[in-house]
């Protein structure tokens, strides 16, 4: 168990190498075996995971650059382990939903499995310089996917999603480089340990900048108002395995970072900040959930409604309490969940009839029903159904957020009837009423392929909807930890007294 | 005891499953209408065994596991059967078992059978965890739940298109069922917000804790929690403004509106008002409690006047829902939460015995819900003629029914409370509700045979059908006879509410007025509707074109101004806000990268490949970097 995370990391990475030498035929059989090995490591790694102890676990640490305090460090706490395994997750099950059929199977293969690398890299690492290599890493092969794969206009999309990202991790390794050099100043030895970095004091003016440094990355990845125009290009073109990945992983990278960096290196930056974020934030929930009505194009819809989403999950990040920031971790893995299941099914009519408009279905529950039931529990766990993944996450994110805002709360928390405004609608608009083209009598149900794809993640929904405990036990310790840390280490004490570890002992 | 909770409990969603999951897409089979019948049966059952429990030794209270538990907060599954929420599960499984039986019957020749019951029984589950739960979070599953299987409901012929109405710009099963979801989710947010200040000043939302506590709480802040359930329980109970769902939802089948749009999920509201009886008992929040007792007053005359003009006969029966849930509201508004919830036992037992006979109507004509078109059906309907009668005799409040002392109840609560406003227009309400209930009867079973003359041909429903409605019919009869017990059995756990000494002193003449009312509203009905020949009924065109008429027909625009204020813009908005994000957010985006893109164009003129031409540029940058050294030098 020792290199776990290692093998976690390349793993994918030698199979990827290993796959350009596969039978072409056999390169779909090949990834999923992969996947699945990948996958049963990662649940292996939950096996072993200590729930009591809410600090690093699995930690690996060998110096690279010793004068610079670079070094290979990873290691997994109750925030990042639920987010790796549902990368490897939603990596398999993305892998199993490929078409027999499409062209050049084994680049898409070795694409997805560069991609799982760099995926599991982000969410391990513990040195800032490890952390901003699979970062950038991991924009090459979804430029890739949708360069190659995608629709008619993905060069542009492209390259709009690489360099509208990539400009912003610019930014933020400025910010990582400052980091550095400031730990350097006050100790006089140079660390990209984040774990090192927690331990700086730092000036509010300082947090200031730096916070501002990594809300370029960060925020250009989640992404936040009104950064987040790249995000409806990309999923537009992409084709469905990439926005599936894109909606359920590589989003989260950004609350993620903002998790891990922002919140306890710059506690006094990051309540400073907190109105600010609530109002982008809040932008986002209720600007983004009606562009999301206005769409006609089913993936629009859902490329919104994530958008919208991710808004919920930004509003727990700045709760400053462990209700809103244990929900919001778990939204991060609900709203994976739920979009990449979405997207599936968004390609899987897409496949069938060649276009994702919705005024060319209607009907479609009659002709197709247990698409339209699978799709009908995404919907629900998506607009937040007690039993649900989806309401677990929602409901502790605004109970969270009541205690910073409540004018924020009951603004954002219209999420719940907005979201379902143009959730039903899509329903409606696609499901529902006669069958008006003729072609679409004869859809053909899901198949065999898609129903494995797609049941695991009706499962979870379910599951994780009824019985949350597993996952938010240590989510719980962890977030409870970080606050704790961030309190310990603020300058002032307004950001003390914003942070609530637990009402019971303040009072 | 445990056991019988899980089994009342669990039985309906047993159904749900089986129906759902093995039987959803084979042929209509009718093991499982009986399967799911006998399982909701079970769960009466053991409702039954729990409730004589719970009247011997008291409320039991079972927990099953932790559902969600962050930071401080923990929720679990807990479930607590005491005399209030025994009550509803009676009121519950007895009428779902029933409704269950006629479904058999009115379902038989839907292609839908199988999906049908495992809904109905998801249903019942659901309901069962609303009445259940010991605490907020539990309460709000199954409040969402109901939501859910009402809009599966209501939109179950979801094939059908949007027709245009007069009333209504379009409406469909599937937009009456998307108008009930959203609406009910916009009072769903109060609730939520209700929740999250029990939360942060409680720091727990079970229902024990939470009521020890609320004495020590602030009088502002009892007064926002009070508002913030109240809101929530306002959408359910689809009180005005969010009343517009409840008579668009008779698009779904009539077993349906009987028992969710009727008995049981639409009082939910009231139940909520009722199970938080100590919140709304306390001085604080007297000011909510007079407001709900004021709107159920207003939604009591509101809904009756619309159902005095109404010809679809199910929206009829709706509206006298809506009316009747205004009465409810009403006695909880007043403090008497052990009147209101009899009122409640006792409405969804006749209405529900109306519903399925409008439904036996309805089947019996093809689906028409126009009453103009029916008259005289008596003679081919017996069976469903005297329950309706029944039913409308209960609902009229006419002496020995159920809806007699329930109904006096709470008019006479209204009169003892001095609240003579609310009181007169119960007064009044109650004469309407009298008249509108009979016009209906007379309309559709009276008169002549309008029906001859489109062809129809009525026949009367199955008779297991008919018997297994029997139930409702004595309880519609019987259940005020036994006012006495469930008082003695109720205020175990609700506060009492005693009549003063002048009230009941008075009792009889007021009782009397509301007699003499209904009975007068019948004889207009009577003699306006049930007439042959020369007295039948004629359309008066010049009446129905009246500026009253007009305005009563249309729900008082109501439903067009929603449409034209909120649903138009909102559509207008999200679609100038589309552009916006094009041609604003991303075209920002665009514009610097173009800037960049130009600037590169632009300056590549300077890579030429003439020698000269780079010295020149040469000497013009280190011409700009001495410059820019200089001024540097000179500033710092």
């Amino acid at each position: 168990m020792t290199h776990i995370l290692s093998i976690l990391i390349f793993f994918p990475a030698l199979a990827g190498v290993l796959g350009f030498v596969v039978d072409k035929r056999s390169a779909k059989a090949y990834g999923i075996a992969v996947a699945s090995v990948e996958f049963v490591l990662s649940l292996w790694l939950w096996v072993g995971f200590d729930n009591v102890n809410a600090g690093m676990q699995f930690t690996e640490f060998s110096p690279i650059i010793s004068q610079f305090g670079i070094s290979y460090n990873l290691g997994v706490d109750g925030i990042s382990l639920f987010i790796v395994i549902m990368a490897t997750l939603i990596t398999l099950l993305g892998i199993i939903s490929l078409r027999d059929d499409t062209p050049n199977m084994k680049n898409m293969i070795i694409s997805l499995l560069f991609l799982e690398m760099t995926m599991v890299g982000v969410f391990v690492a513990l040195d800032a310089i490890i952390f901003y290599l699979f970062w950038e890493l991991s924009l090459v092969p979804m430029l890739y996917i949708i360069g190659a794969w995608g629709g008619p206009t993905r060069v542009y999309a492209a390259v709009k999603f690489f360099l509208y990202t990539f400009a912003g991790s610019l930014i933020m390794l400025v910010g990582l480089l400052a980091m550095a050099y400031l730990y350097h100043l006050d100790n006089g030895v140079w660390t990209f340990n984040i774990l090192d970095w927690y331990q700086l004091h730092l000036t509010t003016d300082q947090q200031f900048w730096l916070f501002l440094a990594f809300f370029a990355g960060f925020a250009i990845k989640v992404p936040m108002f009104p950064f987040h125009t790249w995000l409806p290009h990309a999923h537009g073109q992409a084709p469905t395995i990439g926005s599936v990945i894109l909606a359920a992983v590589l989003l989260k990278m950004g609350t993620y970072g903002f998790v891990r960096f922002s919140l306890p290196i710059l506690p006094d930056a990051s309540v400073y900040f907190t109105p600010f974020m609530m109002v982008l934030s809040i932008i986002m929930v209720v600007f983004t959930a009606m562009v999301a009505f206005a769409q006609k194009d089913m993936k629009q819809v859902i490329a919104y409604s994530s958008v919208s989403h991710m808004g919920v999950i930004m509003l727990g990040v700045f709760a400053m309490n462990a209700e809103g920031l244990g929900g919001s971790v778990f939204l991060m893995l609900s709203h994976g969940i739920v979009s990449g299941a979405l997207f599936m099914l968004v390609g899987v009519i897409y496949e069938r009839t060649g276009t994702k408009i919705m005024s060319e279905f209607g009907g479609l529950a009659a002709v197709m029903p247990v698409y339209a039931t699978v799709f009908g529990v995404m919907l629900m766990a998506s607009v937040g159904l007690p039993l649900t993944i989806g309401f677990v996450g929602e409901f502790l994110v605004l109970l969270g957020f009541y205690k910073v805002s409540v004018i924020g709360t009951i603004i954002a928390g219209s999420t719940i009837i907005i979201g379902s405004v143009y959730m039903l609608a899509l329903f409606k608009k696609s499901f529902f009423g006669p069958v008006t083209h003729k072609k679409n009598l004869s859809l053909k149900d899901l198949d065999g392929r898609e129903l494995t794809a797609l049941l695991p993640l009706v499962a979870i929904v379910v599951w994780l909807g009824i019985y949350p405990k597993p996952v938010l036990d240590p989510i719980d310790n962890s977030v409870k930890a970080l606050l704790v840390q961030m309190e310990e280490h603020a300058e002032l004490q307004t950001t003390k007294d914003a942070i609530i570890i637990s009402k019971k002992e303040a009072e | 005891m445990e056991k019988f909770v899980y089994i009342a409990l669990f039985a309906p969603f047993v159904g749900a499953l089986f129906a759902g999951l093995f039987f959803a897409r084979s042929p209509k089979t009718h093991l499982v209408g009986i399967v799911n019948s006998s399982l909701i049966a079970v769960a009466f059952v053991s409702a039954v065994t729990l409730a004589l429990h719970v009247a011997e030794h008291g409320a039991v209270h079972v927990q099953m596991m932790t559902w969600i538990a962050v930071g401080d907060l923990n929720i679990p599954f807990g479930f607590l059967v005491d005399e209030v929420s025994v009550t509803m599960m009676l009121v519950v499984t007895l009428v779902s078992t029933i409704v269950h039986i006629y479904s058999t019957g009115y379902m038989n020749h839907d292609k839908g059978y199988n999906r049908f019951f495992s809904y109905l029984s998801a249903f019942v589950f659901s309901m069962m965890i609303l009445v259940m739960s010991d605490n907020f979070a539990g309460l709000f599953i199954g409040w969402e739940g109901v939501g859910v299987c009402s809009w599966l409901l209501i939109g179950f012929w979801y094939h059908k298109e949007d027709k245009t109405f007069e009333e209504n710009p379009s409406i469909s099963p599937s937009w009456a069922a998307n108008e009930a979801f959203i609406m009910n989710r916009i009072a769903d947010l109060g609730m939520l917000v209700g929740i999250f200040l029990i939360y942060w000043n409680v720091g727990s939302l079970q229902y024990d804790v939470v009521f020890k506590a609320l004495p020590h709480l602030a009088d502002g802040l009892l007064v926002a929690i009070a508002m913030a359930l109240f809101i929530g329980a306002m959408g359910k109970s689809a009180q005005f403004p969010l009343h517009t769902w409840l008579t668009d939802a008779m698009e779904g089948p009539t077993p349906v509106s009987a028992l969710i749009h009727a008995a049981t999920m639409v009082t939910a509201g009231v139940f909520l008002v009722i199970r938080a009886n100590p919140l709304f008992s306390l001085d604080a929040v007297h000011g909510v409690s007079m407001f709900i007792a004021s709107l159920g007053a207003f939604v009591a005359f509101y809904a009756a006047s619309m159902a005095l003009s109404a010809r679809d006969i199910k929206r009829i029966v709706a509206l006298s829902t809506l009316s009747q849930l205004g009465y409810m509201f009403a006695a909880a508004g007043l403090g008497a939460y052990w009147i209101a919830l009899f009122h409640l036992a006792a409405h969804a037992f006749f209405k529900a015995l109306l519903f399925l006979g409008a439904g036996n109507v309805m089947h019996a004509m093809d689906d028409e819900l126009d009453i103009f078109k029916m008259g005289g059906m008596k003679k081919v309907m017996r069976g469903s003629y005297i329950y309706m009668g029944i039913a409308s005799f209960a609902l009229a409040g006419l002496p020995i029914m159920a809806g007699f002392y329930s109904k006096d109840a709470i008019i006479e609560t209204a009169f003892n409370d001095g609240s003579f406003i609310i009181w007169g227009i119960l007064v009044i309400t109650a004469g309407m509700t009298a008249f509108y209930s009979f016009r209906q009867v007379f309309f559709t079973f009276h008169g002549e045979e309008r029906y001859k003359a489109l062809g129809f041909h009525p026949h009367d429903m199955y008779k297991y059908v008919l018997v297994a409605m029997a139930p409702l019919a004595v309880l519609a009869i019987s259940f005020g006879w036994f006012m006495d017990n469930f008082h003695e059995f109720i205020t175990k756990n609700l506060p009492d509410y005693e009549m003063s000494h002048e009230t009941h002193h008075l009792a009889p003449y007021l009782g009397t007025i509301v007699i003499v009312l209904a009975l007068i509203g019948i004889c207009i009905a009577y003699i306006k509707y049930a007439g042959k020949g020369d007295k039948a009924w004629k359309r008066n065109e010049k009446k129905e074109n009246s500026f009253i008429y007009k305005l009563v027909a249309n729900q008082y625009y109501v439903p067009k101004f929603y449409d034209e204020f909120i649903v138009q813009p909102y559509t207008v908005a999200s679609d100038k806000f589309w552009e916006m994000d094009k041609a604003i957010v991303d075209g920002t985006v665009d514009f610097i990268a173009k800037v960049i893109y130009v600037s590169g164009d632009v300056s590549r003129g300077m890579q030429n490949g003439n020698l000269s031409s780079y010295l020149n540029w040469m000497g013009v940058g280190a011409l700009l970097l001495v410059l820019g050294a200089g001024i540097s030098a000179f500033i710092g």
